[in-house]
C-alpha cells in the first residue's frame, strides 16, 4: 500500500520535476542577450571577442538542444559549468549548500526553542493579558521585513556594542576572515541572521502550538485525568504537551521544502555564503548553468520534502488513508 | 512566506464549517460578523487597513491639500532635511518629501497587495473548485499544474521572472500572484472535497441543477470564508514579499515610491538621517501587522472553537 | 633576494614613503613629483619628520607580521590572468602575480619582473625586456622569458586558439612574434605601431610555464590552477579560497622585491556599501571602498582614516545617434545636444549625488589623464537660459502641455541605467527634472546591468543610457568613440560616426611621441566639446577607508585595484 503511493508519487513528481525545468529554462532563455555573462563593460573587449566567448559557453545553440544537452547531463549528474567562473555547478552548490542548512537548521531549533514556551503559556493562560501581549509579539515578530530587522541587530550588536567596548557580533559571513572556522567562531558568525531568520518560525508556530494546545486541554481525556486527581502539572505536561506537539512535528516537516530557498534575503543581508545568494547573484549575471542547477537542486529538495512531510503526516495520523 | 496558508490548510477550517453549513447560512454569516465586532483589537487592525486604503486611493487630494508636494518633485537645495516645518516628515536624498511619498508610495504597495490577492484568488478559486469538483483526470492535471508552480522555491521564480519583466506595479502583482493562485487552489480544493459529499450537494445534482450553478450557488458560500482569511493574510504576506524583491533590486524601481523601495533606499543614509528607514519601515511593520490581527480575527469570527 | 642587496629599490621605497607623508600636506600637494624629488634629494626627508606635528605619525621602522583583510562587494571569478575580465579577479590577481611592469599612482609605467622600461626600436614596433635576475616564483623555481612567452601564448598563438581568453582580439591584432633568446631577455614584435600597447599588455600576470605548459589549450580553460593556484609570481601566494567568502593569501618569500611584511592578505567579500561601513568601524575589514554618501560616517570614526584621490572613471550619458532608431532624429542636430548639457546643474549633481565626492567633467578625457585638456573649446557650464535659446532656435517650440515638439515631433524620450546603482537612479531623476523644466519630457528606465550593456553594445534600440566607464593608464579613448566600434558588439554604442575624430584618434595611436600624442587628444576634446556625442557629467572620486593599524598603503588614480606595486610594502602596527 505504502509502495504503491509512493511509487505514483515518485512518478508525479517527475512530471512536476520536468515541468518546473522547462520553466526555468524558458525563463533563463529570455536572459541569454547578446553580450557575454558575468563580463564588465570592459572596453578592451572587441566585437570578435564578445562573438568567440559566447560560442565557446555555448549560448549561439538554439533552445532545445541546450535543454536536452542539459537534461542529458542532468541525468549523469553533470550540472555543467558556470559560464561566470568556470567552475562546476556542481561544486559551487557542494560548497554552499552545507552553510545554508547550517543556518535555517540553526533558525528552526531556535523557532522551536522559542515557539514552545510561548505557545503553552498563551494556551495557558488564555484570555489573559499574558496571552494576549503574547499573541501581539509573536504576530508582531512576522510582521517585520527581514533585512530592515538584519540591519537594526547589525547597528545594535555589531556596531553599537563594538563601538562601547563590549563584546560584539560580527555582521556578515559564516566565520572570521582570519584564524576562522572552529565552532564558538561560526557560533558567533551565526547568532544574527538565525535569529533574524527565525521570527517566522517563532510566529508561526507558537500561534500553533497555542491553538493546539488549546484544542487538546478541551478534550475529554484531559477532563478524566485531572477528574482522577493527576496533578496539573502532569495533565499539561505529560498528556497535553505532548498531543498537542505532534501536529508541530508535521509543520516543522512541513518547512522542509523552504529549507533551501527560504534564507535568501537574510543570506543576501548578512553575506551568508549560502545557496539563496548564490542564486540571486547567479541569475542577476545571466549565469544561466548555474541558475538552473541550483533550482533544480532547490526543487528537488522541495518535492522531497514534501513526500517526506506527507508520509510523516500519513504515519503520525492514522486518521489518514493513503487514498 | 508559506507559513500561514498552509497552517489554515492544517487548522482545517473546512471541518468546524462542516458542523455549520447544515444552519440556514444566514445566520452563521450574522454569528461571524457579531463575533467580529467583539473582538475590538481585530477590528481596529481592519479599520487601520482601511484607513490606509483610503488615504492610498486619495494621494492626489492628500498631496494637493495637506502636504502641497508632488511625489517626484525634487529640490537639491533641501536634502536630508530633518522632520518638521515645511516636510512634516523630512526629505530625502534628493529633496523630496517623505510624508508625500509615502502617501503615493502606499498606492503602490497597497495596489499591488490588493491586486495579487484578487489575482490569486480568483485564479486559485476557479482551478481548485474544477479540481475538486470534477476530480478524475482534470483534478490530477490540475493539481500537478499547481504542484509544479508550488515546487520551484518562490523566491526563485520571483526573481527570475523580475529579471525578465520590468517590474511595474501590474507585472509585479501578476508575478506574485503567478505563486500565489497554487497555494489558493490546494485550499479550494480541499474544501470543495470535504463538502462535495453533502447530502444537500447530491440532491441539487439529482433533480439536475448545472454544474456551474451548483459552484456558484453552493459551493462557493462554503469556500468563502477560507477565501477571506485567506486574502486578509495574504495582504500583508505581500507587502513583505514586495519589500524583499525591492530590497534585491528587483522590485518597483525608483523613482516610483513604495514603501519597500524608500525602506531600502534609505539604508545607505542610516547613519545620518534615520527617519528615512524608520518611517516606511514603521509603515510596513503596522499594516503587516495589520493584516495578521484582522486574518487572525476573521478566522477566529468564523470559527470560535479555535479561540 | 633580501631588500638590503638592491639599492635602487630601497632608495624608491623611500621616496615613496617620503612621496606618502609629502602629500598629506595639503599645501604641497601641487608642487609636483619633480619638485617632491628635487626636495627628497635635497634631504628634506628630515624636515619633513621634524614637521610630523598635526599628521599621523608613520614610524619608519616597518613590524613583520600580522594581516590584512581587504573588503569588496563581488566575488572573485579566476585567478588566472588571462582568463579574467572582472574588477575582483584582477584585484586578487595583482596581489599574486606580477606582470612585467606596473603603474605609478599616475599611470607612468614602471618595471615589475622587468629590471628596466623596455627598449624600443626605432620604427616603435620591437620592445626588448630584460628581466631582473633571480626571480623566482613561490616554490622557488625561476622565472624566465619563458613564463613570459607562454603567459602572451595563451591569448595570441593559435596552438592556443580554444583557450577562453578575453585578451585574444587585442593580442593577436598587436603581436606579431615574442622571441626570448636567453633566459633574461623577451622581445615582442608588434604589427603596427600601437601606442597603448605597452600600458594595456604589459602589466598581465605572468604564469609559470612549469605547472601549465604540459596542458592543452582546452584542459587550461578548467585547469585546477584557476580556482587554486598553486605557485605564484607576485607579493603574496595563494591559501585558499572559500567561495562566496574570502581569498587568503600568504607571504611569498621569494618574491623579487623583498618578502611582504605581512603574513597574510584576505580578500573579504561584502554584502554592500553598508557592510563595509559597519565592518570598518567594527575592525572586521581593515581596507574597504567607501561609498561617497557613507563618507561622512566613516570621517568620525577614529580608528579609520580616509583616502581619497582622482580616478580615471567617469559617469557619462550617450544619445542614440543612429538615424535610423526610434530617438535617432531627436539628437542628429548639435544644438539639442548641446542645450540638454548647457540645463543640466552638473555641480549640484556632485554636490548632491555624490556628496561632492567629484568633480565636473569638462572632457572626455579624464583628469588624470596626462592629456586631459582643462578647458577645451566650448565649455559648457549651466546655463538655462541658453538652453532654452537653443532648442528655440532648433526649431523646437514649447506645445500647449510644456513639452517641445518640432514639424510634429516630441522631444519625448526614454533614459536607461542600471539598477541598484543609487547614484545612477538618482542622477536619472535629477535629469528628468532639470529637463522637464526646458521643455523636455525624459522618462527615467532602471534595468539589469546585463540587459544595459546588451542595450549599449549590441541590441542598441535605446533613446539615451547613463553608465560609468574605467579608462586605462593610456589616453586612449577609441573604444567609445572611433566609428569602427560602432558595430554591434563594440563600446561605441551611440553610434557617434566622425571622420575627423576617427582621423585624430588614429593619428595619436600611430605614434609614440607624448608630445605629438597630446597634441592630437587636445584637439579630439575640442571636437568632442562641441559635438558632445557623449556628455561626461563627472569624473569620480576614488575613496578608500584604509584602519590606521595598516602602514604603507599608497592608494592612487592608478594604484587601487590591480595595479599596486605597494602591496608588499603594507604593515601593520600592531603586528597581528
Amino acid at each position: 500500500m505504502l509502495a504503491k503511493y509512493v511509487a505514483r508519487r515518485f512518478l508525479a513528481s517527475l512530471v512536476v520535476v520536468l515541468g518546473v525545468t522547462l520553466i526555468t529554462l524558458v525563463l533563463m532563455d529570455r536572459t541569454r542577450g547578446t553580450y557575454v555573462p558575468g563580463i564588465d563593460l570592459n572596453p578592451a573587449l572587441r566585437p570578435e571577442d564578445i562573438a568567440r566567448l559566447r560560442a565557446d559557453l555555448g549560448l549561439d545553440r538554439p533552445f532545445y538542444i541546450w535543454y536536452i544537452t542539459w537534461i542529458w547531463g542532468v541525468v549523469h549528474g553533470d550540472f555543467g559549468r558556470s559560464m561566470i567562473d568556470g567552475s562546476t555547478v556542481m561544486s559551487h552548490i557542494l560548497d554552499r549548500l552545507p552553510n545554508t542548512l547550517e543556518l535555517t537548521g540553526t533558525a528552526i531549533l531556535i523557532g522551536i526553542i522559542i515557539a514552545i514556551p510561548v505557545g503553552v503559556i498563551g494556551a495557558l493562560r488564555h484570555g489573559s493579558k499574558a496571552d494576549h501581549t503574547l499573541t501581539v509579539v509573536s504576530v508582531a515578530g512576522f510582521a517585520v521585513p527581514q533585512f530592515w530587522m538584519g540591519l537594526i541587530l547589525i547597528l545594535i550588536f555589531s556596531v553599537t556594542l563594538e563601538q562601547h567596548g563590549l563584546p560584539w557580533l560580527p555582521s556578515s559571513g559564516a566565520y572570521s576572515a582570519v584564524n576562522g572556522g572552529d565552532f564558538i567562531d561560526r557560533v558567533e558568525h551565526l547568532i544574527l541572521p538565525a535569529t533574524v531568520l527565525s521570527f517566522f518560525y517563532m510566529s508561526t508556530w507558537s500561534r500553533f502550538i497555542r491553538s493546539s494546545m488549546l484544542e487538546v486541554l478541551s478534550q475529554d481525556y484531559i477532563r478524566t485525568a485531572r477528574a482522577k486527581g493527576m496533578s496539573e502539572r502532569r495533565v499539561v505536561y505529560l498528556h497535553g504537551l505532548r498531543n498537542a506537539l505532534i501536529p508541530l512535528v508535521t509543520l516543522i516537516g512541513l518547512e522542509l521544502p523552504g529549507l533551501v530557498s527560504g534564507g535568501l534575503v537574510v543570506e543576501v543581508v548578512f553575506g551568508w555564503p549560502g545557496i539563496g545568494k548564490l542564486a540571486f547573484e547567479r541569475a542577476l549575471q545571466y549565469d544561466y548553468t548555474t541558475v538552473m542547477g541550483v533550482t533544480f537542486f532547490a526543487t528537488m529538495l522541495v518535492i522531497a520534502g514534501n513526500l517526506l512531510a506527507d508520509l510523516l503526516y500519513g504515519v503520525l495520523d492514522p486518521r489518514i488513508r493513503y487514498s | 512566506m508559506i507559513g500561514p496558508s498552509r497552517v489554515a490548510e492544517l487548522d482545517m477550517p473546512g471541518a468546524a464549517i462542516e458542523g455549520a453549513s447544515t444552519r440556514p447560512a444566514q445566520s452563521y454569516w450574522n454569528e461571524s460578523w457579531e463575533r467580529l465586532r467583539a473582538n475590538r483589537i481585530g477590528m481596529a487592525a481592519g479599520i487601520l487597513i482601511l484607513i490606509f486604503a483610503l488615504i492610498a486611493i486619495l494621494a492626489p487630494v492628500f498631496s494637493a491639500v495637506l502636504t502641497h508636494f508632488q511625489p517626484q518633485t525634487i529640490d537639491l537645495s533641501q536634502t536630508f532635511s530633518p522632520p518638521g516645518g515645511k516636510h512634516l516628515l523630512g526629505t530625502d536624498e534628493l529633496g523630496r518629501d517623505t510624508l508625500t511619498r509615502l502617501i503615493w508610495g502606499a498606492r503602490v504597495t497597497l495596489g499591488v497587495a490588493l491586486l495579487t490577492v484578487a489575482v490569486s484568488l480568483t485564479v486559485g478559486t476557479a482551478v481548485g473548485m474544477m479540481a475538486g469538483y470534477y476530480g478524475g483526470w482534470l483534478d490530477d492535471v490540475l493539481m500537478r499544474l499547481v504542484d509544479t508552480v508550488l515546487a520551484i522555491p518562490a523566491i526563485f521564480l520571483f526573481i527570475l521572472m523580475s529579471i525578465l519583466f520590468r517590474p511595474t506595479p501590474v507585472s509585479l502583482a501578476l508575478i506574485i500572484a503567478s505563486v500565489g493562485w497554487g497555494q489558493v487552489a490546494r485550499l479550494v480544493r480541499g474544501e470543495v472535497l470535504s463538502v462535495k459529499q453533502r447530502d444537500f450537494i447530491l440532491a441539487t445534482r439529482s433533480i439536475g441543477a448545472r454544474h456551474l450553478r451548483l459552484m456558484l450557488r453552493h459551493l462557493l458560500p462554503n469556500v468563502l470564508p477560507v477565501l477571506i482569511v485567506a486574502a486578509s493574510l495574504g495582504v500583508g504576506q505581500i507587502i513583505l514579499i514586495e519589500a524583499a524583491l525591492d530590497f534585491l533590486g528587483l522590485g518597483i524601481q525608483p523613482p516610483t515610491p513604495s514603501w519597500g523601495n524608500q525602506l531600502t533606499n534609505a539604508e545607505s543614509y542610516f547613519f545620518h538621517s534615520i527617519w528615512l528607514v524608520n518611517f516606511p519601515g514603521l509603515l510596513i511593520f503596522v499594516t503587516v501587522l495589520a493584516s495578521n490581527v484582522f486574518g487572525n480575527a476573521i478566522r477566529d469570527a468564523f470559527d470560535p472553537r479555535l479561540k | 633576494m633580501s631588500r638590503d642587496e638592491v639599492a635602487d629599490d630601497k632608495g624608491f621605497e623611500q621616496f615613496e614613503k617620503f612621496l606618502e607623508a609629502w602629500s598629506r600636506r595639503d599645501f604641497l600637494k601641487r608642487a609636483g613629483a619633480a619638485g617632491a624629488y628635487m626636495a627628497f634629494l635635497g634631504g628634506a626627508v628630515e624636515f619633513l619628520d621634524a614637521c610630523a606635528g598635526g599628521s599621523p605619525t608613520t614610524t619608519t621602522t616597518a613590524k613583520k607580521g600580522g594581516h590584512v583583510v581587504e573588503g569588496n562587494f563581488s566575488d572573485i571569478r579566476t585567478l588566472n590572468s588571462m582568463l579574467s575580465s572582472d574588477t575582483a579577479s584582477n584585484q586578487v590577481i595583482g596581489l599574486m602575480f606580477d606582470g612585467l611592469l606596473n603603474y605609478k599612482a599616475n599611470g607612468d609605467l614602471i618595471p615589475a619582473l622587468a629590471a628596466d622600461l623596455p627598449k624600443q626600436s626605432a620604427d616603435g614596433l620591437t620592445y626588448t625586456f630584460k628581466l631582473r635576475p633571480n626571480l623566482k616564483f613561490s616554490d622557488g623555481q625561476p622565472i624566465t622569458s619563458d613564463d613570459v612567452k607562454f603567459t602572451y601564448q595563451l591569448a595570441y598563438d593559435p596552438q592556443y586558439a580554444e583557450v577562453s581568453s578575453p585578451r585574444r582580439g587585442d593580442l593577436s591584432k598587436y603581436i606579431a612574434s615574442i622571441d626570448t633568446p636567453d633566459p633574461q631577455t623577451v622581445v615582442i614584435k608588434t604589427t603596427q605601431v600601437f601606442a597603448p600597447f605597452l600600458a594595456s599588455h604589459g602589466l598581465y600576470g605572468i604564469l609559470p610555464k612549469h605547472v601549465l605548459g604540459s596542458l592543452s589549450a582546452k584542459a587550461i580553460n578548467t585547469a585546477d590552477f584557476n580556482t587554486a593556484p598553486s605557485v605564484t609570481s607576485g607579493a603574496f601566494k595563494f591559501v585558499s579560497w572559500e567561495k562566496g567568502q574570502q581569498v587568503t593569501m600568504a607571504r611569498n618569500d621569494n618574491y623579487w622585491a623583498g618578502a611582504p611584511y605581512l603574513d597574510q592578505w584576505i580578500y573579504k567579500v561584502l554584502p554592500d556599501s553598508v557592510a563595509v561601513t559597519n565592518q570598518l568601524k567594527t575592525g572586521e575589514i581593515d581596507i574597504g571602498p567607501v561609498d561617497p554618501g557613507q563618507f561622512d560616517a566613516l570621517k568620525t570614526t577614529s580608528t579609520v582614516a580616509m583616502r581619497e584621490f582622482g580616478v580615471p572613471t567617469f559617469t557619462f550619458y550617450a544619445y542614440q545617434l543612429d538615424p535610423s532608431k526610434p530617438a535617432g532624429p531627436l539628437f542628429q542636430d548639435k544644438a539639442v545636444r548641446q542645450a540638454l548639457l548647457y540645463a543640466l546643474d552638473r555641480q549640484s549633481i556632485v554636490t548632491a549625488v555624490f556628496f561632492g565626492h567629484g568633480k565636473v567633467a569638462n572632457s572626455v578625457e579624464p583628469p588624470t589623464s596626462w592629456a586631459y585638456k582643462d578647458k577645451p573649446q566650448v565649455l559648457v557650464n549651466f546655463n538655462k537660459a541658453k538652453a532654452e535659446s537653443l532648442l528655440d532656435g532648433a526649431g523646437w517650440t514649447k506645445g500647449a502641455d510644456g513639452i517641445r515638439a518640432k514639424n510634429g515631433t516630441k522631444l519625448k524620450f526614454t533614459m536607461i541605467t542600471n539598477a541598484g546603482n543609487k547614484q545612477r537612479e538618482s542622477m536619472l531623476t535629477v535629469m528628468q527634472q532639470a529637463w522637464h523644466d526646458i521643455g523636455v519630457d525624459a522618462t527615467p528606465n532602471l534595468i539589469q546591468f546585463p540587459q544595459l550593456v546588451s542595450q549599449i553594445v549590441s541590441i542598441r534600440t535605446f533613446d539615451l543610457f547613463l553608465v560609468g566607464f574605467n579608462w586605462s593608464a593610456d589616453p586612449d579613448v577609441s573604444p567609445l568613440y572611433h566609428s569602427r566600434n560602432a558595430v554591434p558588439g563594440g563600446f561605441n554604442g551611440a553610434d557617434f560616426k566622425n571622420d575627423q575624430a576617427d582621423t585624430l584618434l588614429d593619428q595619436a595611436l600611430n605614434t609614440l611621441d607624448r608630445t605629438k600624442r597630446k597634441q592630437l587628444y587636445g584637439q579630439f576634446q575640442d571636437l568632442m566639446s562641441d559635438l558632445q556625442p557623449s556628455p561626461v557629467i563627472l569624473f569620480n572620486n576614488g575613496i578608500y577607508g584604509v584602519n590606521t593599524r595598516v602602514q604603507g598603503t599608497d592608494f592612487g588614480p592608478f594604484n587601487q585595484f590591480a595595479q599596486r606595486p605597494w602591496n608588499h610594502g603594507v604593515w601593520v602596527t600592531d603586528g597581528k
